[in-house]
């Protein structure tokens, strides 16, 4: 892929490095997402949750994607549902970074019994299939958005712990950093002075690259009833009301092409990414 | 060489065609799809609506239900008799009947089973509640001594729950009726792979969540069933339960729900709705955190603010009726009863002279379920406008089935949706579960476990009565006690759903049963 | 190398114990009481019903005894009595991990297929358009919620043009075949039943594909980026030099050298294939592993939910030990010291 970056970028030569065509292109759809979700309920009037029409009307000119068992409008519930997938994401990750992010410094930077305690704990979580062990967790807590949000912290973290760990590992070798050491800093500045500053980049792009991996699993979770309870226009819980009723295709398909559109807007901005970061994208 | 390979393929193929051809069509097993959903298969654990089929089909009680829903017929006995106060029942069997192993069906069998199903200590055991003592003094007589009046009890023993189990085999895989049972009993997964009864079919397979699998019991005493071998295959939704009956792959379809019917539009299939005896009810609990408002002008005031009818209309299409007390329509007593009425001036005024006209807010949880063709989540969603007509705002919150139970009982929850369905013929099963008697699951739960008193005496009194009395006086008893729970305002039926039943054209003897849900014996082909 | 593998073999057991551990603690600290999925609503004020229930269901005894049965049960092989199907949970899981397995191998087989196909067009085609849409269609794989993709080919492909059968493992008249395996396939050759075997060909090819889908993605892009590596190099020129067709070259060649790594990337494919199969089950009434998770962690079903967290624990940890085997086997840089000192 580096001789498509390189072909692009001297194609032209006023676009940055990165910017190739799927990093656009994800970036546009992710954006759109963004945009929606926040400007929605200035340009609807509609309350999603509430009646808009008759029951299972096929898509039309006043309900562009029909209406489901309740008469509520599909594309408006579609629309609205960013509302809850991408804060849902964002709070899962930015907690995963925070907690994952502390631990593994404290593990990398502390060493020793600490260390061993914390990766082993990272071992023993990232052992489970992610999707299992979140199923577990919400169905120990019951569902709701809430605990499904815990739910995938708990699966996400430990990445971010493993990457933190290694970064810092990587940069407390470096000459600056023995240079603070000697010169008498006290050990918590030498970390947040000295070392966290160099290491948060792959992990700013890593999280970038599972915000995809978060929405779907989240609407997975809704789906199969551990997630978003109804009337929560959330995505995978109308999909799975659509499957209830799934002679009318329409009621599953916008959130399916939502589901599909913002994923693939991360997969495309991650995969251009990975592309320009690591060339030969093992 | 190369010839050689293609005459196997074609071979292969030919095989493959002619199996997969148009076998005989009598020989062919009969695919009912369903949601299975099967607590146990063990007579005396089991509890649920496939459990009924099931057990109606391999086991057998001393008497059944008959075909119109209201008299008990003779099965295993051929003749009983009953005291003058229905303390004592006596029972002559079958001198013919034989369980599925040749062995004849005698006293110490019917004796075995009464008492393991009362000793284990599980969810059918209340049906022998009051038993004290049984008696055999013969192989073939049985007398049943009750600790109190009990004019039901024959009803009961109607209920698939009590079939007669082949005790010399249960006993040998590890089943026990001592007073010890619920502990020292190992067999229930012993029935999970095998019948021990003396109904028409016996168990073949079961896989749960796949397939329950009968085939012809060879040694039926009666009238050998048309069809000798039946499937009732895993299907969770109504549509993909629709879908198979469309493409042939099953015969009948037995939760198909109204808006999926509508869409099943072929001359091969048959779909008849018929009343059932299942209904969802809303219920107050002015014990409950956050209902202390509660009190019964409340209640009568938000019970006028619920649009009946539009609520069958928008939860069921209409397929549904209305119903007046929390004893199901055509159960002893309820004819001529008051029907729930929409009144919005009486709401309003009631609420006004409560200087209530404002309003209020109700916090409540829901359970998400789906039941009967009844979404409860939907049907609050409904109600949740109607009250907003009369100021009552409730917000609501919906939560798992098990959680739903667990907040029911503590801190309790105001005002909620929940359904039910008939564990036999009779109406005292409603009074013990529904009636404002000390004890019962909702007095508890509407009283927060007894903050507030909701006893209501003369519905105790009656019920006594009730229990010792038989035929029109017993059908006038019942009819005074549902008069007097519609008054306490506590369970507000909403919707009795109708039933759909959809089969194929060439199925005949398909008929829904109130203790039995399906009698698989009756099913044949035309 | 070899302390390597020996490193992680010793911590596999001690892993294990970790996610049993966690497992088992997850469920005892759940919202709701489990007695509420044992016991019907009638009975729960029964104090006599409720009672023999925490008995019989060892729901009466504290956390660390009811951890050490459990425990010493598991070796036994005993994981308990499922709540939910009244049978023994590794009973439940024997029975069903045939019909995950089927499915997973299934999809494995369609999407490696199409992924190598892919891929060998992207590099053969590189930057073209053909690349694009491989890619393009790769990505849609991954990103597309597999129970909806397979809602929706269910209802073209089954409802509207009637081309496949729908949800189930073999056509609802046909009894299944003898358990010897527990696969179906595999169980329906060995009894000589065409009907079936054809029966259960085709209520795989649905499932099979959209699961095989979202594994597209990761196999097109790994034989794409060893294709272009091997044929970069110097041999490969050499063949071409020496006249080799462009098509002999690229599957004589280039393929042959780029399906080591390949093959260890599937490994890494396995996570996406448990989750995809969860849901995949769901939506095609499949009686696997995934289906029967579902319905235990919907009905507090406690013994089962450990049971298969266990079990997909265990089967996760083991395929990332192969597969880091495997990678280790291949990385070039292992491959050249294990040449030098042999």
């Amino acid at each position: 892929m580096s001789a498509a970056v390189t072909r692009n970028a001297g194609r032209r030569a006023m676009l940055p490095q990165w910017a190739t065509l799927p990093v656009v292109f994800g970036g546009i759809i992710v954006l759109l997402w963004v945009v929606v979700g926040i400007t929605i309920p200035l340009w609807t009037p509609y309350d999603p949750t509430m009646l808009a029409g008759g029951r299972f009307q096929p898509p039309n000119a006043s309900h562009w994607l029909g209406t489901d068992a309740l008469g509520r409008d599909v594309l408006m519930r579609t629309l609205y549902g960013v509302r809850h997938s991408l804060p849902i994401a964002a709070l899962v990750i930015f907690c995963a970074v925070l907690i994952g992010g502390t631990l593994g410094a404290i593990a990398g930077f502390v060493g020793g019994l600490v260390d061993s305690i914390i990766m082993r704990l990272v071992d023993v979580t990232l052992s489970f299939p992610p999707i299992l062990l979140a199923m577990a967790v919400t169905a120990a807590l019951g569902p709701g958005l809430g605990n499904a949000a815990i739910a995938m912290v708990i699966v996400w973290w430990p990445i971010y712990a493993r990457l933190m760990r290694a970064q810092v590992l990587s940069v407390r070798e470096r000459e600056h950093v023995e240079a603070a050491i000697a010169a008498g800093a006290t050990r918590p500045r030498v970390l947040t002075k000295h070392i966290l500053p160099l290491c948060w980049s792959p992990i700013i792009v890593n999280a970038t690259m599972d915000f995809g991996q978060v929405v779907l699993l989240a609407a997975s979770l809704s789906f199969i009833g551990l997630g978003a309870v109804p009337p929560t226009p959330e995505w995978g819980q109308m999909i799975s009301d659509g499957a209830l009723h799934f002679y009318r295709w329409w009621i599953a398909a916008g959130p399916g092409i939502a589901i599909l559109s913002i994923v693939l807007g991360f997969n495309f901005l991650g995969d251009g990414l990975r592309d320009f970061l690591d060339p030969r994208s093992k | 060489m190369r010839t050689g390979i293609r005459t196997i393929l074609l071979a292969g193929a030919g095989a493959a065609a002619i199996l997969s051809g148009p076998a005989a069509a009598q020989d062919q097993p009969l695919v009912i799809a369903r949601n299975l959903e099967i607590n146990s298969l063990d007579p005396h654990r089991a509890f649920c609506d496939t459990c009924q089929i099931y057990l109606s089909s391999t086991y057998q009680g001393l008497v059944k239900l008959a075909a119109d829903d209201r008299s008990v017929e003779p099965l295993l006995a051929t003749e009983w008799t009953s005291n003058e106060d229905q303390t004592q029942f006596t029972f002559k069997l079958d001198p013919d009947a034989v369980f599925s192993d040749g062995s004849p069906v005698e006293a110490k069998d019917v004796k075995w089973t009464f008492e393991r199903l009362k000793n284990l200590q599980a969810d059918p055991s209340f049906m022998m509640n009051g038993v004290a003592s049984i008696e055999t003094p013969d192989e073939k007589t049985v007398i049943v001594n009750m600790e109190s009046p009990n004019s039901e009890f024959v009803g009961i023993l109607a209920a698939p729950y009590v079939g007669i189990v082949n005790s010399d085999v249960a006993s040998e895989n590890g089943a026990m009726a001592g007073e010890d049972a619920s502990s020292a009993d190992q067999a229930e997964t012993w029935f999970l792979a095998n019948s021990a009864g003396s109904g028409p079919y016996v168990l073949d397979t079961y896989r749960p969540d796949d397939e329950l699998r009968f085939r012809v019991n060879e040694n039926y005493w009666g009238d050998a069933p048309p069809i000798g071998e039946i499937v009732i295959d895993h299907v969770a939704d109504a549509v993909s339960q629709a879908q198979m009956l469309q493409s042939g792959g099953a015969d009948i379809a037995m939760q198909v729900d109204p808006d999926t019917a509508s869409t099943i539009n072929s001359p091969d299939i048959t779909i008849e709705t018929v009343p059932s005896y299942n209904f969802i009810y809303v219920m107050f609990s002015p014990g409950a955190e956050g209902g202390d408002m509660l009190d019964l002008e409340v209640r009568q005031a938000l019970a006028y603010a619920i649009d009946y009818q539009g609520a069958i209309d928008f939860t069921v299409g209409g397929e549904g009726e209305l119903q007046a007390s929390p004893i199901p329509n055509g159960f002893p007593g309820t004819e001529g009863l008051p029907m729930p009425e929409e009144n919005l001036d009486k709401a309003r005024e009631i609420l006004a002279s409560k200087g209530l006209e404002d309003g209020f807010t109700l916090d409540i949880t829901v359970a998400s379920l789906n039941v009967y063709g009844v979404d409860l989540t939907l049907l609050m969603q409904k109600i949740q406008q109607d009250l907003a007509r009369v100021n009552v705002k409730i917000n609501i919150q919906p939560v798992a089935s098990a959680v739903w139970r667990e907040q029911i009982a503590n801190p309790g929850i105001p005002f909620s949706a929940r359904f039910y369905a008939p564990d036999y013929y009779g109406s005292a099963q409603y009074v013990q579960f529904f009636g404002m008697l000390p004890d019962t699951y909702w007095e508890r739960n509407a009283s927060g476990q007894g903050k507030v008193d909701l006893v209501n005496k003369s519905e105790v009194d009656l019920f006594q009565q009730a229990l010792a009395a038989s035929g029109d006086e017993m059908n006038r008893l019942y009819h005074e006690i549902a008069l007097e729970m519609i008054k306490d305002r506590i369970i507000v039926p909403v919707v009795s759903p109708n039933l759909i039943l959809a089969y194929r054209s060439e199925i005949e003897g398909v008929r829904y049963s109130a203790c039995c849900n399906l009698p698989l014996a009756e099913i044949g082909r035309k | 190398m070899t302390t390597y593998i020996v490193r992680r073999l010793i911590a596999m057991p001690l892993l294990l114990l970790g996610v049993i551990t966690v497992a088992f603690l997850l469920t005892y600290f759940t919202a709701a009481d489990p007695l509420t999925s044992i016991i019907g609503e009638r009975q729960m004020n029964n104090p006599a019903v409720v009672e023999a229930a925490r008995e019989r269901w060892g729901l009466d005894r504290s956390l660390p005894e009811r951890y050490l049965i459990y425990l010493g049960n598991l070796v036994t092989g005993d994981m308990g009595t499922s709540f939910r199907t009244r049978q023994p949970v590794a009973q439940d899981l024997m029975v069903r991990l045939p019909a995950t397995l089927e499915l997973v191998i299934a999809a494995m087989f369609l999407g490696t297929i199409f992924g190598v196909v892919l891929g060998v067009l992207a590099a053969r085609f590189r930057d073209g358009p053909i690349d694009n849409i491989a890619r393009l269609f790769a990505l849609v794989g991954a990103s597309a919620p597999v129970f909806w993709s397979g809602l929706l080919v269910l209802f073209i492909f089954s409802v509207q043009l009637g081309w496949l059968p729908g949800p189930g493992r073999i056509d609802t008249r046909a009894v299944a075949p003898p358990f010897v395996t527990g696969f179906y396939t595999v169980d329906a050759l060995l009894a000589g039943d065409w009907a079936g075997f054809r029966s259960v060909l085709l209520h795989l090819v649905l499932p099979a594909s959209v699961l095989g889908w979202t594994v597209t993605g990761i196999v097109s892009r790994m034989v794409r980026a060893s294709m272009l590596d091997v044929l970069s190099q110097e041999y490969i020129l050499a063949a071409r030099a020496k006249g080799a067709g462009p098509l002999r070259v690229l599957i004589h060649h280039a393929l042959r050298n780029a399906m080591l790594p390949t093959l260890t990337i599937l490994g890494f494919s396995f996570a996406y294939l448990i989750t995809g199969a969860i849901l995949t089950e769901t939506i095609f009434s499949w009686p696997g592993i995934g289906s029967y998770a579902v319905a235990a962690a919907r009905g507090l079903d406690h013994p089962a939910i450990v049971g298969v967290t266990i079990v997909g624990g265990a089967a996760f940890l083991i395929s990332n030990l192969l597969t880091d085997i495997a990678y280790a086997l291949v990385d070039p840089r292992v491959k050249l010291s294990q040449q030098e000192s042999s």
